[in-house]
């Protein structure tokens, strides 16, 4: 049930929605906006909506995630010890899969994206930790709590975490990686990576 | 001076015996003696469940430490943890309230991260994850809002 919940809230995170509803946007919540924004007009764009074009469109999206994603950031929390434990070509191998796995993991639910309306409830900032919170409100009409953690790097503010409903994606990847990692081995986890993108294809 | 002597034994027993059941109080109240071994670090939670002073803050399953004071702090649970001295938190760090069993009583598990920064004594705990109400899960899920 986790995962459903998880894997709405993520599908969810990637459109800010025609009618979101702005609230005294801050820094933090206006680069989450930019980023939904564009992803929704990509979306909505007339001329790609041709099924010839729909690699470009997948890349116009991977690109406007990437943009706002720290993909290093993220790699190393879920990791967490097992990081610090790999050497640096192990580190951007497992940076890539990772954005793969979740790009695979999650792209059926972008396409399966049908309108969700989403309130920005508001964001805190601590010096350089932003945290921005938000409520999607399916078509069930239950309301999904979800907060997007990022860190400023260089100016930008870039997402290190989301938690849907409490549950944090890292932490939810974080244990799941350890346990692999602890009952056999990392190159076991990266073979298993590597099978469950090719399986999502 | 008999007399004496068979006071002083009897008095030496009680003592011996005040003595052991101190040790044995505080050893089945697992307090520590001395109270203020280790370090204190902090961290927020939008909801502390039920965790209560003197919880058990586990890593990977091992006792690291104890709940000290639970506070609100601007509308959150302020929870102020007791770590053993050698124990290392990263920055990266996750602090989820957890329960032992499915209906046991809550504790703290922190799971390591990857950052090369330590948590110091005094700092927080960034990362939290407050616990899963079930409750509230299964009812929106099932039944979604009634409005």
């Amino acid at each position: 049930m986790g995962r459903i919940i998880l894997n709405a809230g993520i599908a969810s995170f990637l459109f800010v929605f025609l009618f979101a509803v702005p609230v005294r946007a801050g820094e933090a919540t206006e680069k989450i906006k930019q980023t939904t924004d564009k992803i929704l007009s990509i979306i909505s764009n007339p001329a790609l909506k041709d099924p010839a074009r729909a690699k470009e469109k997948k890349r116009l999206i991977r690109e406007a995630v990437d943009e706002r994603f720290d993909w290093e950031e993220l790699s190393r929390r879920t990791l967490a010890r097992h990081w610090l434990q790999r050497t640096p070509e192990e580190k951007k191998e497992f940076v890539v899969l990772f954005a793969q796995l979740l790009d695979r993991t999650y792209w059926s639910k972008v396409e399966d994206y049908s309108g969700e309306k989403v309130t920005y409830v508001g964001e805190q900032i601590d010096g350089d930790y932003g945290l921005v919170e938000l409520k999607v409100l399916t078509s069930k009409n239950t309301e999904i709590p979800v907060f997007y953690k990022l860190k400023k790097k260089e100016g930008d503010w870039l997402v290190y975490d989301i938690s849907v409903e409490g549950v944090s994606l890292v932490n939810n990847y974080r244990v799941q990686f350890n346990d692999i990692i602890g009952k056999s081995s990392y190159r076991d986890l990266v073979k298993k990576l590597k099978e469950k993108i090719e399986e999502k294809g | 001076m008999r007399k004496f002597d068979i006071e002083l034994t009897v008095g030496l027993f009680i003592i011996a015996g005040i003595i052991c059941l101190g040790y044995l109080s505080i050893k089945l109240g697992r307090m520590e003696i001395l109270g203020n071994k280790g370090y204190e670090v902090y961290a927020l939670f939008s909801n502390s469940g039920g965790l209560k002073a003197g919880s058990s803050v586990m890593i990977a399953g091992v006792d690291v430490g104890r709940v000290r004071s639970i506070t609100l702090e601007d509308y959150q649970a302020r929870v102020v943890v007791n770590l053993s001295e050698g124990i290392k938190i990263q920055e990266d760090a996750i602090a989820s309230i957890k329960t032992k069993g499915l209906i046991g009583e809550k504790f703290i598990e922190i799971s390591p991260g990857g950052s090369d920064k330590i948590i110091g004594p005094g700092s927080r705990i960034r990362e939290t994850q407050p616990p899963v109400d079930i409750e509230q899960l299964i009812s929106k899920f099932v039944f979604g809002k009634v409005e």
